[in-house]
């Protein structure tokens, strides 16, 4: 007797969402199953994973700084963001705006902006500074500038939505970052009150919130399980929004990745740390259900590309 | 004349107007000229917005003449007003394309004219956000310069966006006063027809944010009424092309407020406001503006981390102590037109009228009025204040209604705190807090002993009664509606409460009032309406309703449950229950027991141990959490015979409920004393035992059918 | 699936004979439908009523229990596919691969390393539990005995990749006392090798050429009398493996299949062909998602911090907080002088806090006193966090420890800052900002 195989397809599906223009163009979501699971039914489009650069330059790892040697401007910086193997989109994080950090002036960032959006062809990501007051300022203006590229900007949160979602949902046509903290039912409100504003539930990305691996990554993994959970059997259009992890944020700042060989001799090369935890979260993130990751070292892009080339 | 003339009259007029500059257009350009706005998309954007159709040339425009020319229907119904309104905007816009003709500029510094597309998404944004909280058109001439002045600042100061038509921008201009788009305030014609400029924005507006298709005139209607919260002030004189025009404003859904005497008002709509100092005002309730309050005017700072401060008596200036004197502290519900928004008032020796180191009577309340406002909302408000008030720095307060105690430090005072500062803070943080139900508030400080005992005995004593009261007679049965939280899902994901006025969450926390006021100040949160109609099973409970609810809130999870019933589809349990009732089958009863009581039970399991058996969003039949006052409940597992079912408490808990436990024994099985016959761990920890005092006592539940 | 506690109360005695180490039948009753006890723990139980709950109470997924003494592990036993809905209960437990085809050198090194990942993270000891020893067919069998000897001396459970029968016995005859895992069944030697792992006593590792192979191979198994079993998902691709393991899991908790009810088992040291970077991307996809023992070429200390510290996230009980030992942590190079902050013994929260304290470079000493593994809103809401709790500890651990009298408390419980100075004569009590972020500018602006 030979083993009774039960397909799990359900009958609804995450929204895809298109980003960019172009040949380059990328599409997030769509799939009708839990990730990876192409013995249910074919992945529709494939997770797609993003290369983080920063308006502050670039963080002193060996290996980030040898692969983008020479590149002196932002703009050669992108392009060399944009070249990575296995690079679908680029993601520019405004860091420098944040007040509590170099508080840079909304006009000198645009104009980053403005030299990223200029310098690559591939789909384009645009997060803010984090603070809230800042990003309600500096993202409609991201949108603006950035008008006929159709970016993905990050992220318009409970205290911001407003803001962020206006403008770049409403007055300028990209699409929309909508960002809750870890919890199905924040997540789904700050869905619901963006589409009440007016916001396109298709012209909405989430991102869920995430923890590095060991940093209270449970939630995380619980709360996209259950978002693609509601989504899929309960067919609930305010979760049907594909996934966006920023991952390099949250791993590239913990102690495994930071603690100086000094300090942990027997921990191994600082890089080595750096990339495992990038690498290993990645994955982790996809395995529950994200739609795109973004990453910063040149090896963690390409094994996260090379495995989700492998499984679909 | 009557308003359905004086319109009528003024779009003729109007149309009459724009058919001679058309025909002298198109006589002097010819019919294919091109005619268009500059820096828009929309060419014609009131006339494309309102029927779907592009305009480009002189010819066109003729055409488009003829369909305006269809709305101007003459029957004296309400109906025709608001077109022939709308009508005499079209008209206007009509005739400021016209000066556009060739490239032309005809608007001069500080004059705007047309305003760009880039201008409307630049403004769109905080006009969503509600960062611009209002849009004021102001047309015609003030009746001094001062006054115009005056009404634009006042406007300026509340972030409101200005637009200026007409005399104003003159009498502006000429009191020095700058203008600019940057300033928000923005000048856009001498002529009355640049009043359409504005609409413009408006309409625009609409297109870009409301995602409405061109043509779509009813949804158009229905987004500007909705989401742009505009409104005119026009200054009298008015003739009959500028009533046109606010008739198309009233149709859009912006009311009109004039200062002309002898005007037919329509109410909400036109209102006629014979002082001009007053438009401010009457405009925003009108308009239903709510403007947020970032700064709380007092001399010291107001953050949450001066919470905990507690004043020491060697510090303080002065205090007032409810428990030795007169003191009540009270929000009361009240008509708008009874209010006075921020007005404060101290009736009374202000603080620095009182002695050093003095205990002193006061008396505040806080009268709040909104067309959302329910009387059940007051103590949800009042609750606030105790928080509210300890935020300030110097300042500290403790216990509620008319036992209230505070202190204000020496410091504080010497910065300047006075007791109406206590007003600000009150009047700010509920208005902000509470915006979704408040839109006017006043605050009445009474420091004026005879005045204290007065508002105490006489208005707030009574009102804690006749609230008390209310509670007692909420039952499931009086009210038609219940409601779900799942603020707890962040830890237990497929739990939902149904809270009930006789069932509390069972974190003890979340009253049948503290949800329903949580839902209407907060429509997508936590709690969220459950109705109550489709009745399956009355004895355990169980609607229809609720059952889809709760499948919705748990993502499926869960598929039914019963309100009263602990044996059968019991409900859920998250993990911050306050106690945890289980079935004793040796007593044919339930056992419960506290989060407090670490001890045995006679279940043989203690509280951490049920705990981690019933929690998590699960059901498990014979065990629930539940909150304390649940305890007294008569709907307390009211389908396997109710509270008569007790056999077992921790002494502690039983004697916290005995009062409201032993009345409801009383009343429903005529028993005396029923704590008396319920075992705690002093008497028995084992169900042996357990069963043994039962007897003696004559518990009634070993003489019910078995639960299981 | 699976019966309550009511349901099997009524066919206890109802004796509350305390036999069975419960006080009461109830509270057995319930321990037995949470899958905490065995029914068969009930010496009274009639034989109707034991045959009843049995097949009732039978978990979907077999439970089994590999190595021995200190390294025993259990794999398997789990009800759920998604750890929200219940608890995921065994670990996945990870080996370093040795194999007959490397030199001796080789393998002495890789014997060397692995002893050198040892650590502890939140109460947990972290290593290489496993070591996984493959027989190369054809390879020098009195090789492999005593690589297997060797590998067995370091103390570590053994799973034996071995498909051949006789280089199975060889091996298993120095090592079965350890319990390893003989992982060399398939559809053409499963008698045997059924019979050699039976003979040792210890748990059968089957693969398939494909799910119904494996499927058909363990019910033949099942059918000649043997339970004990792992189930490999295969070496073919990556795809496919993963396929294997969700689908294996699946169908035992989903659709009741108990024929798949067994733990798995992942060779990774195959799958990933030597990419060092692919093969941690699989171990966190496989942690993920379902692999009991997940093979590995090498684990050194930047593959394990993450590694472990995902699994330790991963298999939390959500009612069971994940607590630090409470105490003051140093940071930054504090002295006694320096200043004091205090939270609760929350992981996450300890994290979060200690994380940006770190990043702040300022000396502080950071003081966690016992809330109950409750973050700090919810332990005070619960009473585990208050001005007493603070203030006793404080004057019982720290006060003739520290000399600062500097107290920074959490911005949530403001609440409680004049409290805490009352009952901390000579302390100065300051609230900290209302989330940890904004620390680092809080400290430095504190400082400055």
């Amino acid at each position: 007797m030979p083993f009774n195989q039960k397909p799990q397809k359900f009958n609804a599906n995450i929204n895809t969402v298109e980003i960019g223009c172009g040949d380059k163009a990328i599409k997030l979501g769509g799939e009708c199953t839990f990730p990876f699971y192409t013995f249910d039914a074919p992945t529709e489009n494939a997770p797609k994973v993003g290369v983080e650069i920063s308006d502050m330059g670039l963080i002193n790892v060996p290996g980030i700084q040898e692969y983008y040697a020479g590149a002196a401007t932002m703009a050669e910086i992108a392009k060399k963001a944009e070249a990575m193997e296995g690079a679908d989109f680029v993601c520019l994080r405004l860091e420098g705006g944040d007040p509590n950090g170099a508080d840079k002036s909304i006009e000198e960032l645009i104009a980053v902006v403005k030299e990223v959006g200029e310098a690559v062809s591939c789909p384009l990501v645009v997060e803010g500074c984090k603070n809230v007051e800042k990003d309600s300022e500096l993202l409609p203006k991201v949108a603006e500038a950035l008008q006929g590229k159709n970016v993905l900007v990050l992220s318009a949160r409970e205290e911001d939505y407003k803001a962020v979602g206006a403008a770049a949902g409403l007055a300028y046509n990209q699409k929309v970052g909508a960002e809750s903290a870890v919890d199905i039912n924040l997540a789904k409100q700050l869905n619901v009150v963006t589409t009440q504003l007016g916001v396109k539930a298709q012209d909405i990305v989430m991102n869920v919130g995430s923890a590095a691996v060991g940093y209270g990554f449970e939630y995380v993994v619980s709360t996209m399980d259950r978002i693609k959970g509601a989504a899929l059997s309960q067919n609930d259009n305010m979760l049907q929004m594909p996934i966006i992890t920023p991952v390099a944020d949250e791993t590239w700042g913990v102690k495994e990745a930071m603690a100086s060989e000094e300090d942990m001799p027997e921990w191994g090369p600082l890089e080595e740390r750096g990339i495992s935890m990038e690498v290993q979260t990645a994955a982790a993130v996809l395995a529950s259900g994200s739609d795109a990751v973004i990453l910063r070292h040149p090896k963690s892009v390409a094994t996260i590309s090379k495995m989700i080339k492998e499984l679909v | 004349m009557t308003l359905f003339e004086t319109v009528f009259s003024g779009n003729d007029a109007v149309y009459g107007l724009t058919e001679g500059a058309i025909n002298a257009a198109i006589e002097q350009h010819g019919a294919d000229k091109a005619v268009s706005f500059p820096n828009t998309a929309y060419c014609l954007p009131c006339y494309y917005a309102v029927t779907g159709v592009k305009v480009k040339t002189l010819g066109e425009l003729k055409e488009a003449l003829g369909v305006v020319k269809t709305l101007m229907t003459r029957e004296m119904r309400l109906n025709d007003v608001f077109m022939s309104g709308v009508a005499t905007a079209l008209c206007a816009e009509f005739i400021e394309v016209l000066k556009y003709i060739d490239g032309a500029e005809p608007y001069t510094e500080p004059c705007y004219g047309h305003l760009a597309d880039a201008v409307i998404r630049e403004l769109g944004v905080p006009l969503v956000t509600g960062d611009i909280p209002g849009v004021a058109v102001i047309l015609g001439s003030a009746p001094t310069k001062e006054e115009a002045v005056a009404l634009v600042k006042s406007y300026q100061a509340q972030g409101i966006l200005v637009t200026l038509v007409g005399g104003v921008i003159d009498q502006v201009a000429e009191a020095g006063m700058k203008t600019g788009a940057n300033l928000r305030v923005i000048p856009l014609g001498k002529d009355v027809t640049s009043v359409i400029h504005v609409v413009s924005v408006a309409l625009r507006a609409a297109l870009i944010f409301g995602n409405v298709t061109p043509g779509d005139a009813a949804n158009l209607m229905k987004y500007t009424f909705e989401r742009v919260p505009a409104f005119v002030n026009a200054f009298a004189p008015l003739d009959d092309v500028i009533v046109a025009c606010g008739a198309g404003a009233i149709a859009l859904g912006f009311p009109v407020i004039t200062n002309q005497e002898g005007v037919s008002t329509v109410p909400k709509s036109l209102i006629l406001q014979p002082d001009v100092s007053k438009f401010n005002a009457t405009s925003l309730e009108a308009r239903d503006i709510k403007i947020k309050i970032t700064n709380i005017d007092i001399p010291v700072a107001f953050a949450s981390a001066f919470e905990g401060e507690i004043i020491r008596r060697g510090d303080m200036q002065v205090e007032f102590d409810g428990s030795r004197v007169d003191c009540a502290e009270l929000v009361q519900s009240a008509e708008a037109t009874e209010i006075e928004d921020h007005k404060i008032t101290v009736i009374g020796p202000e603080a620095d009228e009182m002695e050093l180191g003095s205990k002193n009577s006061i008396a505040y309340v806080v009268k709040v009025a909104g067309k959302n406002m329910q009387s059940d909302f007051e103590p949800v408000i009042e609750r606030k204040f105790h928080n509210y008030i300890n935020c300030i720095e110097g300042v500290y307060h403790t216990g509620q209604r008319d036992m209230q105690r505070i202190r204000i430090s020496k410091d504080a005072f010497n910065a300047g705190f006075r007791l109406k500062h206590i007003g600000e803070v009150l009047y700010a943080s509920v208005k902000n807090e509470f915006d979704a139900v408040v839109d006017k508030c006043e605050v009445v400080i009474y420091t004026d002993p005879a005045e204290c005992k007065r508002i105490r005995h006489e208005v707030a004593v009574p009102t804690f009664n006749k609230r008390d009261d209310r509670l007692k007679s909420l039952t499931d049965e009086s009210v038609d509606v219940y409601y779900s939280c799942i603020l707890c899902q962040a830890f237990s994901p497929s739990h939902v409460c149904v809270v009930t006025p006789e069932r509390l969450g069972l974190c003890g926390a979340v009253s049948w009032l503290d949800a329903k006021a949580t839902n209407e100040l907060d429509p997508n949160g936590p709690c969220q309406v459950i109705t109550k109609e489709k009745c399956i099973d009355e004895r355990i409970g169980e609607y229809e309703d609720v059952n889809e609810a709760v499948r919705k809130f748990s993502q499926g999870a869960l598929e039914e449950v019963s309100l009263y019933s602990i044996m059968e589809k019991p409900m859920t349990s998250c993990g911050c229950f306050e106690c945890i009732c289980g079935i004793e089958p040796f007593s044919n009863g339930v056992v419960i027991t506290n989060r407090e009581y670490a001890g045995m039970t006679p279940l043989g399991m203690t509280f951490p141990e049920l705990a981690s058996m019933t929690g998590g969003g699960v059901q498990t039949p014979g065990f629930m959490g539940h909150g304390k006052h649940f305890i007294g409940s008569k709907k307390f597992m009211k389908a396997e015979g109710g509270i008569e079912r007790i056999v077992w408490m921790p002494k502690e808990l039983k004697e916290f409920v005995a009062e409201r436990l032993n009345q409801t024994a009383k009343e429903l099985y005529g028993i005396d004393n029923f704590t008396d016959m319920v075992g705690d761990e002093t008497i028995a920890t084992d169900p042996e035992e357990l069963v043994a005092f039962l007897t003696e006592k004559g518990h009634p539940a070993l003489g019910l059918d078995p639960m299981m | 699936m699976g019966l309550s506690g009511i349901q099997i109360f009524k066919l206890t005695p109802k004796k509350n004979c305390k036999e069975c180490g419960c006080p009461t039948c109830m509270a057995f009753s319930m321990k037995v439908a949470q899958g905490a006890l065995e029914i068969s723990k009930c010496p009274h139980m009639s034989e109707d009523a034991l045959a009843q709950l049995s097949e009732a109470t039978a978990p979907p997924m077999k439970t089994i229990k590999v190595g021995s003494g200190d390294n025993e592990f259990t794999l398997g036993g789990e009800t759920v596919l998604f750890r929200h809905e219940k608890t995921f209960v065994s670990k996945t437990r990870y080996a370093v691969s040795l194999c007959t085809c490397m030199d001796d050198a080789a393998i002495d090194a890789k014997l060397a390393a692995i002893p050198k990942v040892d650590y502890e993270r939140i109460s947990e000891r972290m290593f290489v539990e496993m070591i996984y020893v493959n027989y190369e067919d054809g390879a020098d069998k009195d090789r492999y005995v005593e690589i297997v000897k060797k590998a067995a001396a370091l103390g570590r459970t053994l799973v034996l990749g071995c498909k051949d029968v006789e280089a199975a016995k060889a091996a298993l005859a120095v090592c079965k006392d350890g319990k390893p895992v003989l992982n060399g069944a398939d559809a053409s030697n499963y008698a045997e090798m059924s019979a050699v792992a039976t003979e040792a006593g210890v748990v059968l590792g089957v693969t398939g050429a494909d799910l119904n192979e494996l499927y058909d191979t363990v019910a033949a198994l099942e059918k000649a009398g043997n339970k004990n079993l792992i189930l490999d998902v295969g070496t073919k691709s990556v795809k496919e493996a993963y396929g294997n393991a969700v689908q294996i899991r699946r169908a035992a908790l989903k659709d009741q299949d108990r024929t798949f009810g067994y733990p798995t088992l992942v060779n990774l040291a195959v799958l990933a062909h030597g990419d060092r970077n692919m093969q941690q991307a699989l171990a966190s996809l496989f942690t993920m998602k379902y692999g009991s023992i997940v093979v590995m070429e090498q684990l050194d200390y930047a593959e394990a911090l993450p590694l472990f510290g995902l699994r330790q996230n991963v298999f939390t009980d959500p009612q069971k907080p994940m607590k630090v030992e409470p105490g003051i942590y140093a940071l930054n190079g504090a002295d006694e002088n320096s200043l004091c902050l205090t939270t609760v013994d929350f992981a996450l929260t300890y994290f979060v806090v200690s994380g940006e304290l770190e990043r702040s470079g300022v000396p502080c000493n950071l003081i966690i006193s016992d809330a109950g593994g409750l973050s700090v809103l919810t332990a005070w809401a619960a009473g585990k966090l208050s001005s007493t709790s603070v203030s006793k500890y404080i004057q019982e651990n720290v006060e003739d420890k520290v000399k600062c009298r500097k107290l920074v408390i959490p911005g949530k419980v403001a609440v409680l800052k004049g409290d805490i100075e009352a009952k901390l004569p000579g302390w100065e009590v300051i609230v900290a900002p209302l989330e940890a972020v904004q620390l680092v500018k809080f400290l430095k602006d504190l400082t400055a």
